[in-house]
């Protein structure tokens, strides 16, 4: 990007009334710096290369990828003329450590990323993705993960998110399933003013599947702003969306969920779940779940409370001596740690928990 | 369990869809221009603030656009259009002697006189663009219930009430097709219910769109003063031609103080009709709203009644049923605002979609700053009865105060093999299990109607299962 420019981005598949402000988002998009400061840790055998995604024909299906940002998200990378770090796990190898990308982002800097994975038949992989920036820190950035999963492929990709109190952040997705491939995905949003993430996961594959947590804690001015798109076009496919999450202040959020159950997906399975706790007055919660539906023989669930901490949930933990602060902190907490524990890296799973400030004394 | 599966005929529409000679009085041109608005408001004999409102309307349907966010509205070209019939009938009559033959036998056809007779204080039953019968009880009518034509009481001692609530809840700035009815509207009902009014039996409207290629724009107004109730009920239903007609009605409830509105409909118009219909309540303090809802005709339907509720305590009730089958596109739902405190809404919905239609569940929750203490409930369900077929849901939740609680559920799926095989168990065979299950689905809005017109639906969904190689 050499100019500014206004892009529109996680765009539900099937809009709705335009007076909800609901159907995308808007960002301007600023000239872009570069990348960002990436330290790398690549397990044993996985292979790491530069390769442009449009260019390199053993990839080229990645490029055309849908994301949650959409299309005209997706096309920043393109004029930018991105390189994507392209990570190969061949096929077979189950990687013992995980795959590590610490992106650093720098005061007052645009940066633009992107990461392309190609996990082969029977693989594994789990990849860690810490996005952080100075407290303080000004700016934008934009990360785009691309994957493509073989035939019993598993991936398990956890991204951490804490940028600085006056930053942008894109944190974009899209990949695609073969035959009981095995996706799972963990978000924990600790910080950052203005965030956007999402996915779209085509679930192609027969018996692929899809499992997400998302957590977060907002607080301040804080907004963040989703578009998950789970697209069921092969039999028998399942996905599991939960997202847990807690608004201070005058914080606001917007969760988009959108299960498509294609034409051809029989026997597919799709269920979201939604936990909001609003904490203080300020706050503003939107959330648009979309079950969209061609086939006959599946099953699609959506279940949402929002509100309060439960008023008889609160007298007990009242009459236990916590003051109505520390209910509310630990309610929030326990949220965070609920989805934290599931990172599957220990280190990381450390590194959260103590962010948090959830670890047990003992 | 055999492999045949059974097939879910269509919606038994006979009773519906008989056409009698256009032998109408008058018409005006096809199309909308300014001089066919005024040609309107000339008919009806307008006030002057009514014809300008008219013609301001016309103009904001030129500036609006046309919704690009629901079903496809191509196939209606507004120039193909009559947006006026008058019937070759006399005006508004009390009698139902007086009523025409042809149209006397249309509405007896539907059962009419003969529900006005059994079980309700008042009906009004409009052909084309005219209420041609109108009348309410004297036992209604004796505690000062008003139910007329709303012409009439343009021009009658309600004039400044209607002038006062006229598409104040829907104004013509509200979306393209708001304004087209404020430019072409003719016919409706206006009912007004005193302070303390319990009305003991429902009132009845009755829109029959006979004319091919025609609109029906009729206005109901309804204000239910405070600490009264009224049920009101509006069925609908025309014959199917092969060109588009249009349906765009506009429902406008005023609910006061601790009273209670129950607004019950049962749309049946055939499947070359688009319906796009406004409906929209307001809510005083310790109110409520109930809407019962069935749309099981149209070609292309957007109907999403709101509630706003603006008094402390007030309180809304959506239930629906939707039923989509070949050529059909019904994209159905309701909104809720809440902007006073410790209001609450609950939704309860049904879609069921075979035979290539397509349904669609549409809301929007909206719990404003000011709605401490409110409470939201939604809960769609929806039943694919084939392949060919879709069924989607889209609910919105915008939530602007902590102190609120909301929560939301939506299921879709097919018929239970489960289920089934239960019901089997029990003695039922297949097809009677799966016809039982597909009749309880709906029941959320049957056990709401009254028995009469419970009757009514289930006759309409005559959901019919046989056999066959699946």
């Amino acid at each position: 990007m050499s100019e500014k420019e206004e892009i529109r981005l996680n765009r539900l598949p099937a809009i709705t009334w335009y007076w909800l402000n609901m159907n995308e988002s808007e960002i301007t998009s600023e000239p872009c710096d570069g990348e960002a400061e990436v330290s790398v840790s690549v397990p044993d055998g996985v292979t790491e290369s530069r390769v442009r995604l449009s260019e390199n024909k053993e990839v080229e299906d990645l490029s055309t990828q849908p994301t949650g940002a959409g299309a005209a998200f997706s096309k920043i990378f393109d004029t930018a003329g991105t390189e994507a770090r392209l990570y190969t796990v061949p096929a077979g190898l189950k990687a013992d450590k995980p795959l590590k990308l610490q992106f650093a982002f720098a005061d007052g800097k645009n940066s633009l990323d992107q990461v392309a994975l190609d996990v082969q038949k029977n693989a594994e992989l789990t990849l860690v993705m810490d996005y952080a920036s100075d407290e303080a820190a000004s700016g934008a950035a934009a990360v785009q993960t691309k994957f493509r999963l073989g035939e019993n492929a598993v991936l398990r990709i956890v991204q951490i998110t804490h940028v600085g109190s006056d930053f942008s952040f894109v944190n974009d997705m899209g990949g695609k399933t073969a035959d009981n491939a095995r996706v799972e995905v963990i978000q924990l949003n600790l910080e950052g003013q203005k965030v956007y993430q999402g996915y779209q996961i085509d679930l192609a594959g027969y018996k692929s599947s899809l499992k997400t947590d998302i957590a977060y804690r907002l607080k301040g001015t804080e907004n963040l702003d989703m578009n998950y798109f789970a697209n069921h076009t092969g039999r028998k496919t399942t996905c599991d969306i939960n997202v847990s999450g807690v608004l201070r202040d005058t914080s606001s959020k917007v969760l988009r969920a959108t299960i498509d159950l294609k034409k051809g997906a029989k026997g597919a399975v799709g269920n979201e779940k939604e936990d909001v706790l609003l904490m203080d007055e300020g706050v503003r919660n939107r959330t648009i779940p979309l079950i969209l539906c061609t086939e006959e023989d599946v099953e699609g669930n959506h279940g949402a409370t929002i509100g309060r901490l439960d008023e008889s949930l609160m007298f007990y933990l009242a009459s236990r001596g916590l003051n109505r602060e520390e209910i509310y902190e630990m309610m929030a907490a326990a949220r965070m740690e609920a989805v934290a524990a599931k990172i599957p890296d220990e280190e990381t799973r450390a590194d959260v928990e103590k962010y948090i400030g959830t670890v047990s004394e003992d | 369990m055999g492999k045949d599966k059974p097939i879910v005929k269509d919606i038994d529409r006979s009773m519906y869809d008989f056409v009698k000679k256009e032998d109408d009085a008058y018409r005006t041109e096809e199309g909308l221009t300014p001089e066919i608005v005024l040609e309107i408001s000339k008919e009806k004999n307008d006030p002057e603030w009514m014809r300008d409102f008219r013609l301001h309307s016309l103009e904001e349907y030129n500036r609006l656009k046309l919704p690009d966010w629901g079903p496809s509205i191509d196939g209606l070209d507004m120039d193909n259009i009559v947006t006026y019939v008058r019937p070759n009938a006399k005006r508004m009559v009390k009698d139902w002697n007086e009523v025409p033959e042809d149209i006397k036998d249309t509405f007896e056809r539907l059962g009419i006189p003969q529900a006005e007779r059994a079980s309700l204080a008042g009906v009004g039953a409009q052909y084309d663009s005219e209420l041609v019968y109108h009348n309410v009880k004297d036992e209604a009518a004796e505690q000062g219930v008003i139910y007329t034509d709303i012409e009439s009481a343009l021009r009658g001692e309600y004039a400044d009430m209607i002038r006062s609530h006229f598409m104040k809840l829907v104004p013509p700035t509200d979306h393209k097709f708001a304004a087209l009815h404020g430019a072409v509207w003719s016919g409706g009902s206006f009912v007004y219910v005193p302070k303390g009014v319990h009305l003991d039996f429902p009132l009845q409207s009755y829109f029959r769109l006979n004319a091919k290629g025609a609109g029906q724009f009729e206005h109901t107004l309804i204000i239910v003063d405070e600490g009264a109730y009224l049920h009101f009920i509006e069925g609908c239903s025309a014959p199917k031609y092969n060109v588009a007609n249009l349906h765009a009605g506009c429902v406008e409830l005023y609910v006061g103080r601790n009273a209670t509105l129950r607004y019950s409909t049962i749309e049946n118009w055939s499947k070359n009709m688009y319906n796009l219909n406004t409906k929209r309540a307001v809510v005083d303090e310790g109110g409520k709203i109930e809407w019962i809802s069935g749309s099981f005709g149209s070609h292309v339907s957007y109907l999403y009644p709101m509630s706003i509720l603006k008094g402390r305590g007030a309180r809304a009730e959506f239930t629906g049923v939707t039923f989509a089958g070949h050529g059909q596109n019904l994209d159905t739902g309701c909104k809720m605002v809440h902007s006073a405190p410790d209001t609450s809404s609950y939704v309860s919905t049904r879609s069921i979609s075979k035979d290539g239609g397509i349904s669609t569940f549409r809301s929007s929750v909206v719990i404003n700053k000011n709605a401490k203490n409110s409470k939201s409930s939604v809960s769609c369900q929806s039943l694919m009865l084939d392949d060919i077929s879709r069924s989607d849901t889209i609910p919105a939740m915008d939530i602007r105060t902590a102190d609120a609680d909301v929560g939301h559920e939506a299921k879709i799926g097919r018929i239970s093999d489960d289920a089934v095989f239960y019901l089997m168990s029990r003695g039922l065979t297949e097809e009677d299990a799966r016809a039982l299950i597909v009749s309880g689905f709906a029941d959320n809005v049957g056990k709401e109607l009254p028995l009469e017109y419970a009757v009514e639906m289930n006759n309409l969904i005559r959901l019919e299962m046989k056999g066959a190689n699946g």
